[in-house]
């Protein structure tokens, strides 16, 4: 990639370093793109964050605030992309729901099925919740829910190295590991809204102690 | 001739680089800061303080009076004091009802859902009133600035604000004249001001109980970008509720002596406020305090000691919805409290004792407290507004938004379009479509919060697509847009694709106040403050110079003779002429005059401290001085 204004090399496609000036990239570009990064699951997230911090200082509304209106819209819009971006990319998940969508694969509402064998524990998770919902706050729950949210956890770690291998190397289009990578998310999807309930019931526990 | 040996110590005065300032508009107090010389400092008028007490005073005749002079008058014309107006920005009678039931005021409601106060039959909107703050504001700052008159700010408000309140504060801005850089959030510009950038990296939480608002906020420092991970809070916790319980202490016992007519007079619950208040301060650096309400012309004397321990079972309630705020603040940033390096206390309500020690032992480290908890975050406004103008780029905030933001679906529940706690500028598109043939009109309702059910989250309004091409039902397709900016503040906008070339669609906001009625309220009563500011700016000035010229005259004749010929027609001539001035009224021409008459002053000035400074010191031996 190379600015337009004045031919350096770009870190971001969003604004350049040398001559500091905004640039407006085609709104069909890939957020790996948008960041210089090539289209792949691994990712090195340290790497990433510095990219972003780094474009954020290029195109942050803060550095524009004397600059003409469509100046500052602009860089809106640069922050705003480059917000996207980050949390698309950093987020295992959405990064790999993305590729998945890129390479032609199933959506979320096009495939909807998990594992069989993860089926079997979720029937037996959902219980345990369901019970958590009506009790009251005892010690004896939140031990159950701390140990269920362990297991979970475990759990969606296992299904991320999954999709890992499944995506890495990137399958072609049409390829059937797409199918199965979207399987292994959705898995990752009900143990997310698992985590996250759990996590609200310790914290009004919390917060009635 | 007093005045002669504050020019000199103040001597010479520097201007400052950038030329924003940063305000604090605070529920009790508000403050301007600025960068001047490498560092914000706080701005206050020679021998005045800079915190403004956020409180109004509509006398029956003249104008309003913004601050102390207003706060004194609170308990004799209760009706016509308004306080703690930023607890009404942006909300409806209904958001507020209980608060309203502990004040003294008469509200209404605009047909469009937005508070009015009522003082002398007159209704003001949170806006008008909170404009007048910032013009006493900010006439305070220019003072402290010699004259200069600043617009440009940055405006802080609780990161719990959300999108109705920060536009609230921003037409309050636009009411007082000022042109508004930045909202930044309060607690993210505490950050700044502590200097964390030193820190080359680092986890850092801020907890900022102010006066009527309590927001948590978790940062991650790293290369100078400071970036919010999270914040959560409550825009109706802070020092007033604290005060309304000693205020409930002293009701509960008085209501059976005096009965319940003077539980309601105005003037008893002013009365009781403010004791509570002073109660409450007391109680931070002694273990008793008094509680007491007298007021002589309704025969009550009644007095009641409260020790610390008292209050602080009072207050352990309101303290652990702080610290239930900290725990999802911090679940949200997926941090563990040992995980924090830093915690720094932010507002005057973290002044109370018990505050500090709940958040020392719920983070397991000592709180920063180094600074005044009230300057702080207008010092970080500071700072900020110097980042702005282009003072430095080696700091940079990157903030978030506080709540989720989500369209009504129509059963009622709500459909999240931006996640809470997403970093700004964010934007997020939805498709809309129509339900009739020849529709050309949508109607969406826009809400912030983390609630199932569009009823129990904050409504930003009901927002009308209009000019949608006829054609089939469900054919139609708008994308809506949603951009949150940097100050947290939404825009919506729409383009309909289904026909293959897109229509721009008329979006039509239903909250706040419109363009319009901002116009109208400048070209109104309020346009003329901006009149009446340079007004009492002129006054001022004529009445230093008359100060100056006084002293002048004074001292000159004993000056003469350690004066240089030059010196002492530079300083006639000026004299002179900052008397001519004083003839007229032209604003210009008079500060010009005042600062030639000062900068002829200072050969005078350094001899009188010359000679003040050896009688001082003459009959003293040496090792005394």
């Amino acid at each position: 990639m190379q600015c337009p204004h004045c031919g350096a090399v770009l870190a971001s496609a969003l604004g350049c370093a040398q001559c500091g000036r905004l640039l407006d990239p085609p709104a069909e570009l890939s957020p790996f793109a948008l960041l210089g990064l090539s289209e792949r699951y691994a990712l090195d997230g340290a790497d990433l964050r510095q990219r972003v911090l780094r474009a954020g200082r290029l195109v942050h509304p803060d550095f524009f605030t004397q600059a003409p209106a469509a100046e500052r819209e602009l860089a809106e819009r640069n922050s705003a992309r480059l917000n996207r971006a980050n949390e698309l990319l950093s987020d295992d998940w959405s990064r790999a729901d993305w590729l998945v969508g890129a390479r032609g694969g199933p959506a979320e509402n096009e495939q909807r099925a998990m594992p069989p064998a993860f089926l079997a524990e979720v029937l037996e998770w959902n219980e345990l919740l369901e019970e958590a919902r009506g009790a009251p706050a005892s010690p004896g729950m939140q031990e159950r829910l701390d140990s269920l949210a362990r297991t979970l956890a475990a759990e969606r770690a296992r299904l991320l190295q999954a999709v890992a291998s499944l995506l890495e190397p990137l399958p072609e289009r049409g390829s059937p590991r797409l199918a199965q990578a979207r399987t292994q998310l959705n898995a990752i999807r009900y143990v997310d809204r698992a985590l996250s309930e759990i996590e609200a019931l310790s914290l009004t526990r919390a917060s009635l102690r | 001739m007093g005045y002669i040996e504050l020019n000199v110590l103040n001597a010479p005065t520097t201007t400052p680089v950038t030329l924003a300032l940063g305000i604090d508009l605070g529920t009790t107090n508000s403050l301007a800061a600025i960068w001047k010389d490498g560092r914000p400092v706080v701005l206050h008028p020679e021998g005045k303080g800079g915190l403004v007490p956020s409180v109004i005073h509509f006398p029956s005749d003249g104008m309003p009076v913004v601050g102390r002079e207003a706060r004194d008058h609170a308990v004799a014309d209760p009706r016509n004091v308004i306080f703690s107006v930023k607890r009404f920005m942006g909300r409806g009678l209904k958001d507020v009802r209980s608060e309203l039931a502990a004040l003294p005021y008469r509200a209404s409601e605009t047909e469009r859902g937005l508070i009015q106060l009522e003082v002398h039959g007159q209704k003001y909107t949170p806006e008008q009133l909170s404009a007048l703050i910032l013009m006493r504001v900010h006439d305070l700052a220019c003072q402290a600035l010699g004259g200069q008159d600043v617009r440009k700010c940055v405006i802080t408000v609780p990161a719990y604000f959300d999108d109705t309140q920060r536009g609230a504060t921003r037409d309050a801005a636009r009411l007082a004249g000022l042109e508004v850089l930045r909202i930044v959030n309060e607690p993210t510009a505490a950050s700044l001001a502590y200097g964390l950038d030193q820190r080359d990296k680092g986890n850092v939480v801020v907890f900022d109980l102010g006066g009527g608002t309590f927001d948590v906020t978790v940062l991650a420092i790293e290369d100078g970008v400071f970036r919010v991970l999270s914040t959560a809070g409550d825009t109706h916790l802070g020092g007033d509720d604290f005060d309304q319980l000693l205020a409930g202490l002293a009701r509960r016992e008085l209501g059976p002596l005096h009965g319940s007519a003077l539980l309601e007079d105005p003037g008893f619950q002013q009365a009781i406020r403010l004791s509570a208040e002073q109660c409450k301060i007391a109680l931070s650096t002694d273990p008793e305090a008094e509680l007491h309400v007298v007021i002589p012309a309704k025969r009550v004397s009644w007095r009641r000691r409260v020790s610390r321990e008292e209050f602080e079972a009072l207050g352990a309630e309101l303290l652990e919805r702080t610290i239930s705020a900290c725990r999802q603040a911090l679940s949200d940033a997926k941090l563990a409290p040992e995980k924090i390096d830093e915690v720094v206390l932010v507002g005057g309500s973290t002044r109370m004792p018990l505050v500090r020690a709940r958040v020392e032992r719920f983070f397991g480290r000592k709180p920063h407290t180094e600074l005044n908890p009230d300057e702080v975050v207008a010092l970080g406004a500071a700072v900020q507004a110097n980042i702005l103008m282009g003072g430095r780029r080696d700091l940079l905030l990157m903030d978030v938004t506080p709540l989720s933001l989500g369209v009504e679906t129509m059963g009622g529940a709500v459909s999240k379009v931006i996640q809470r706690n997403s970093t700004v500028p964010c934007e997020a598109t939805e498709g809309f479509t129509t339900y009739v043939d020849g529709q050309t009109g949508i109607d969406f309702h826009i809400v912030q919060g983390e609630r199932e059910l569009a009823r129990d989250c904050r409504s930003l309004g009901r927002f009308q697509l209009k000019g949608i091409p006829p054609m089939p039902a469900g054919m139609a397709r708008v994308a809506v847009k949603f951009h949150i900016d940097a100050d947290g503040v939404l825009t919506v906008s729409a383009k309909e694709l289904g026909t293959g070339k897109s229509a721009l669609v008329e979006i039509q906001p239903m909250h706040g106040l419109t363009d319009a009625e901002v116009e109208g309220m400048l070209q109104a009563g309020f346009a003329h403050a901006r009149e009446d500011f340079d007004q009492r700016r002129i006054a001022d000035l004529k009445t230093e110079i008359g100060t100056m010229a006084q002293a002048t005259e004074k001292n000159l004749n004993a000056g003469r003779a350690g004066l240089d010929r030059e010196s002492i027609q530079d300083l006639e001539e000026a004299l002179a002429a900052a008397k001519r001035a004083c003839t007229a009224s032209d604003l210009k021409e008079l500060q010009r005059a005042r600062d030639e008459f000062e900068r002829a002053t200072l050969p005078l000035a350094a001899l009188l401290m010359n000679n003040v400074a050896q009688k001082a010191l003459m009959g003293k031996k040496l090792g005394d001085v």
